[in-house]
């Protein structure tokens, strides 16, 4: 099945040792065509890693690793009482998307989060769409993301969802197709920046060979993007970073974020609401927020409104929400957008809202609570993908091909008691890139999230997160699940 | 700056300066006891145990209260439990210290956890000495990395009111179990006692450059209390009190001097003109406690003021 | 016929509370043959009162109080106007099965056809339905009076036995509750029906009539949504239609979406909940607080989680 490389074999044997390992599969490879010439925008970089010894190249990679750790560029694991803090793998060699292919998903991605956004608008208003039928009602309304407190609540601008991370895979043909949307908290986006800055220091030279398009301006546009939120008569808007706190995974992003738009982080605690106004609490008194970047579920945010015994958000928040006084990005209820289930009428809800064919497609999608579709699943639950569906981080999957017939049996009787909650899809095979593995290069699986912004107008910093899935073989790319990340170059 | 942050910087600095005065004052109770009788060393651990405003343990010997000051987590002032604290605060804030005060506030923490009584009971200065140093190297940290901004004046303040109360405290404890004796002799258990009391306020040698060796127990009081140039007496503290508090003031716009600031001069002014002979001639507990009073209105003012004010009147401003 | 309301909640608390915020849902509603003509909200300590309606056309009401106090009195008084419900036939057609069908199908009746937090089947709800034959027969609304009938000659009206955030096992269970519970069986068996069926909160007027329910408290009955009339209510407790003597304040999927009262504050307190209804033609006027009787019960003190650590981990970041 696996061909090794024709031409690549007999480099490493006299220039490239370090591309010994090196195999070709039915995956698009991103370096390689098939016949295993390296693709034009990866052949300078070749050519350069052909002229370095593996031992420099692994002396780079701890140059890397040090960086990082200096940085305290850190997510926990938990598993125990004590969380565990462990860097972000990062893998040395870029990942380079030409400037058409991003023109393409640029736009793409732009047409997706429109139509979502008026989804969004729509089923908290009028709803035309589930009176037309095209999207089915019941799959709304049962989805646990679903606020019905969010009806006829008018936002500013019509803008629900401010920040999204979208994750793309390239399939065997070389065409990128979405997989999920993320639309409640996306994170991420603090590890594409770091990358960034650690790249340029470990491989200058070629950084600057290649015309790369800058990402470094992420912090001002996600500003400017909060900005745009804010109540209409508050000219000089207090902008404000709810995080959980210290013990959340994503704390370090939560504070990096803080620091590159030079905004206050916040917890809940430090927020109090009286007369539709919140505050925060500061020594030279409280001062008023006008809008809220929330990395807090929405669960959360308000015990009056939603989760009793949450102490994480502030007691009045939703109703100063809901009198038009604060912003909330993202706006509560967007996770019923995200969900797998109604993934699957992405395409529809695209040609319904634009008039438009989607310029992404969306990956074959089964829905468990159709009865044949559900068969179908189920007798070849072995080739399969199944995902539950309001669940991320690579939660609550099973892959197929991977699978043993006994978590195969407790996915079965999943799917039969509760079939709303789960979906199925073919098992992909994520593209591959070159990565610099225990002193060699060897092919691994990744994806794409690139992140979009939502303001005044629509800015997607050019590239987005690769994430790659480090242990051999996998297409598990999240990083509570043994997966890295590399820098991505969208060439201008 | 967010309430929540400045009270997490006041109190992760009070409680690194409440673990180095602990750590300093067993350091030198443990070598002194060393080659004493067993009545001076039980009242040298009382000395110890009133200066740290404890109730004694029962049936307690030198090991069992080392344990008990040291690595007792049910001793909230214990120098582990005081450690842990300290990073517990910095660690709700790691974003507004420098990493470099992190990480040694980490090592430091870890260093005493990993430690035990029976590991160190045999040679405590090797334990006690390097969480000195330790702590030291925080300190110089703070003041040479940190930005002298409004965070590093709550960590001022956290320093040096807790540094107030160790110090008045250990004074009084001193007064109250010397006194009884007037002459001392060099080499005496009262003359090595009043000795230890400069040490264990690391004042020991800059006392020598101000009054020679002669040991006075008014010297040592006017010295701890009043020196205006010592870092460790109380007049001086006082200064960067009130000082720290003028700052934090015209930071925050407040257009008129709040409770605290009020405080603080009056607790200056008091320092300012104040003589060790009419302290020692009138009553020096009283003396003592009027000052721990007065440090006592300032935290709650601060605390009032700038941490846990109430909505209510916040919002009639 | 003309209602005057007063409705007073008082809250004490054992120790001095502050930053109190609170929603309210007291305000009759004006729609079919009701019409709320006036509404006085005040609280004590005083607050600036806001209010806003909620997706299901309740009027909701809040207010914050950041200062310390021991106790919060809530007076809400209303005057309303109610006309004599449309009148019913007897029975139904059968066919009314056929259209209630597609009436489910087509329209927005979604939330009140699925089981909801406090009206949901269960093993004992199958058991009484075995029990009882409780099937599709007849018609919709013959069903419907006899489910009425059979909650009130089977459970007993026991105030106190069960709590506002009891499950209808409970009363399931003992045979016996108040009219919260009565509704939710009424309810979780319509909608086990395919019925749509929602959750009322409000007021009854007795002048004199024999009914079960409390005079001086807030009531709860259920209403079903039957083809061609509309949202129909059947108050189980009392074994009668609603009519001129019931007033609507709020409707919901059940009470967790209607609770009069929903606060939190900070502080460390239990709390004593006491809480007064007078319902009077208005040719009288609004009677004065003391001739309300009050009734007091003691709540468990609140269940704060405070695990601050867990719940920061508990956040997904996707």
């Amino acid at each position: 099945m696996e061909q090794q490389i024709s031409s690549i074999t007999e480099l490493s044997k006299s220039q490239a040792p370090s591309f010994a390992n090196y195999e070709l599969d039915a995956a698009y490879d991103e370096m390689f065509e098939h016949d295993g010439t390296a693709r034009a925008q990866y052949r300078p970089l070749f050519n350069r890693l052909q002229e370095l010894a593996p031992s420099e190249l692994k002396q780079r990679q701890q140059t890397a690793d040090i960086a990082f750790l200096n940085q305290g560029i850190t997510f926990t694991v938990y598993g125990n009482n004590e969380g565990t803090e462990r860097i972000f793998p990062y893998d040395l060699l870029p990942r380079i998307i030409t400037a058409e292919e991003w023109t393409k998903l640029e736009k793409g991605l732009a047409q997706r989060i429109t139509a979502l956004n008026l989804f969004l608008k729509d089923i908290y208003h009028e709803g035309r769409i589930l009176n037309d039928g095209v999207v089915p009602r019941d799959l709304v309304y049962s989805c646990k993301h679903y606020r019905r407190e969010m009806r006829g609540i008018r936002i500013r601008r019509d803008i629900y969802v401010s920040v999204v991370g979208t994750d793309l895979v390239r399939l065997n043909d070389g065409e990128f197709a979405i997989l999920e949307d993320n639309l409640r908290v996306p994170s991420g986006v603090s590890y594409m920046l770091a990358n960034r800055q650690v790249m340029k220091r470990v491989f200058p030279g070629m950084f600057s060979s290649y015309n790369v398009q800058p990402i470094d301006h992420y912090g001002q546009a996600l500003l400017s993007t909060l900005r745009a939120l804010a109540p209409p008569n508050r000219p000089d808007p207090t902008i404000v970073l709810l995080t959980p706190g210290v013990f959340n995974s994503a704390y370090y992003e939560h504070t990096f974020l803080a620091r590159q738009m030079g905004i206050e982080l916040v917890e809940g605690r430090d927020l109090i609401v009286h007369d539709n106004i919140v505050y925060m609490r500061t020594t030279g008194g409280l001062r008023r927020v006008d809008v809220i970047y929330r990395r807090v579920d929405d669960d959360f945010i308000d015990p009056l409104t939603f989760r009793p015994g949450s102490i994480l958000g502030a007691p009045g928040l939703f109703n100063a929400y809901r009198a038009g006084n604060v912003a909330l990005a993202n706006a509560p209820g967007t996770g019923v957008a995200d969900d797998k289930a109604l993934y699957a009428f992405v395409p529809a809800i695209i040609k319904y809202y634009l008039d438009e064919d989607p310029i992404l497609p969306n990956v074959e999608t089964y829905l468990l609570s159709d009865d044949k579709q559900r068969r179908h699943v189920l007798a070849n639950l072995d080739k399969l993908v199944v995902k539950a569906v309001g669940e991320s981080g690579g939660y609550g999957m099973l892959i197929g091909p991977h699978s043993t017939a006994q978590e195969r049996e407790v996915f079965k009787q999943l799917i039969e008691s509760d079939p709303r909650n789960y979906i199925a899809q073919p098992t992909l095979a994520l593209s591959r890139a070159p990565c610099f593995i225990d002193g060699r290069v060897e092919a691994r699986h990744v994806d794409l999230r690139p992140y979009i912004l939502y303001g005044e107008n629509i800015t997607i910093v050019p590239g987005g997160l690769t994430r790659v899935a480090l242990r051999r073989g996998s297409l598990v790319v999240n990083s509570s699940q043994g997966g890295g990340s590399k820098d991505t170059w969208v060439l201008s | 700056m967010l309430s929540r942050v400045a009270d997490s910087l006041y109190w992760m600095s009070r409680y690194l300066e409440r673990a180095e005065h602990t750590a300093r004052l067993l350091d030198l109770t443990l070598n002194l006891t060393l080659d004493q009788d067993a009545s001076v060393e039980v009242e040298r651990w009382q000395m110890v145990l009133d200066s740290l405003r404890l109730p004694k343990p029962e049936a307690a010997d030198a090991y069992q209260l080392t344990q008990y000051l040291t690595f007792d987590l049910r001793n909230k002032d214990s120098l582990v439990a005081c450690i842990s604290a300290a990073r517990e605060n910095a660690g709700q804030i790691r974003e507004q210290i420098s990493s470099e005060m992190w990480e040694h506030l980490n090592q430091l923490y870890l260093m005493v956890r990993r430690a035990n009584i029976e590991t160190i009971y045999n040679q405590p200065h090797g334990y006690f000495g390097p969480i000195k140093e330790g702590s030291h190297l925080i300190q110089g940290i703070t003041d040479s990395i940190m930005s002298h901004g409004e965070g590093w004046h709550f960590i001022q303040l956290g320093r040096y009111i807790e540094r107030v109360g160790l110090t008045t405290s250990l004074l009084d404890a001193h007064f109250k179990s010397m006194l009884k004796s007037d002459k001392l002799t060099a080499g005496g258990q009262d003359y090595i006692s009043w000795v230890a009391l400069l040490k264990s306020c690391t004042s020991f040698e800059s006392y020598c450059q101000t009054y020679t060796a002669d040991i006075r127990p008014e010297r040592i009081a006017e010295f701890l209390l009043l020196n205006a140039e010592s870092p460790r007496s109380v007049r001086f503290a006082a200064k960067t009190i009130q000082t720290s508090l003028e700052t934090l003031s015209r930071i925050n716009s407040k257009l008129k001097p709040g409770r605290a600031q009020r405080y603080a001069g009056r607790f200056r002014a008091t320092l300012d003109y104040a003589q060790v002979d009419e302290i020692m001639a009138d009553n020096i507990h009283n003396y003592l406690e009027n000052i721990q009073r007065q440090c006592g209105q300032i935290h709650t003012a601060v605390h009032q003021q700038y941490i846990a004010y109430s909505v209510e009147s916040a919002l009639a401003h | 016929m003309f209602y005057s309301i007063r409705h007073i909640t008082r809250f004490s608390y054992s120790s001095p509370v502050s930053e109190s915020a609170m929603e309210v849902r007291m305000q009759p509603r004006s729609e079919a043959n009701q019409k709320c003509i006036r509404f006085d909200l005040a609280t004590q300590p005083r607050s600036k009162i806001q209010g806003y309606r909620d997706h299901i056309g309740n009027i909701v009401h809040h207010f914050s109080i950041p200062g310390r106090h021991q106790q919060l009195k809530i007076n809400a008084e209303a005057t309303v106007e109610v006309t004599p419900a449309l009148a019913l036939p007897q029975a139904l057609p059968t066919q009314a099965w056929h259209d209630l069908e597609s009436l489910c199908a087509s329209d927005e009746y979604w939330d009140y056809l699925v089981p909801s937090r406090y009206a949901h089947s269960s093993e004992l709800l199958d058991v009484f339905k075995k029990e009882w034959n409780i099937e599709r027969r007849d018609d919709p609304l013959t069903l419907l009076h006899e489910i009425s009938a059979l909650i009130y000659e089977e459970f007993d009206y026991a105030p106190q036995t069960t709590s506002v955030d009891s499950t209808i096992d409970h009363a399931l269970e003992e045979r016996r509750g108040v009219c919260q519970d009565f509704a939710h069986v009424m309810i979780a068996l319509g909608r086990d029906l395919g019925i749509p069926c929602r959750y009322v909160s409000g007021y009854l007027y007795h002048g004199g009539a024999r009914d079960r329910s409390a005079a001086d408290a807030t009531h709860a009955w259920a209403e079903a949504y039957l083809p061609d009339f509309g949202w129909i209510g059947f108050d189980p407790t009392n074994n009668i239609m609603t009519g001129e003597r019931h007033i609507r304040t709020a409707v919901g999927r059940d009470y967790a979406d209607v609770p009069p009262t929903k606060g939190i504050f900070k502080g460390k307190a239990n709390t004593e909940l006491s809480v007064g209804v007078q319902v009077s033609p208005t040719e009288a006027p609004p009677p004065g607080e003391e001739m309300i009787q009050m009734h007091t019960w003691i709540s468990e003190p609140a269940q704060i989680e405070d695990d601050l650590q867990q719940q920061q981990q508990q956040q997904q970041q996707q």
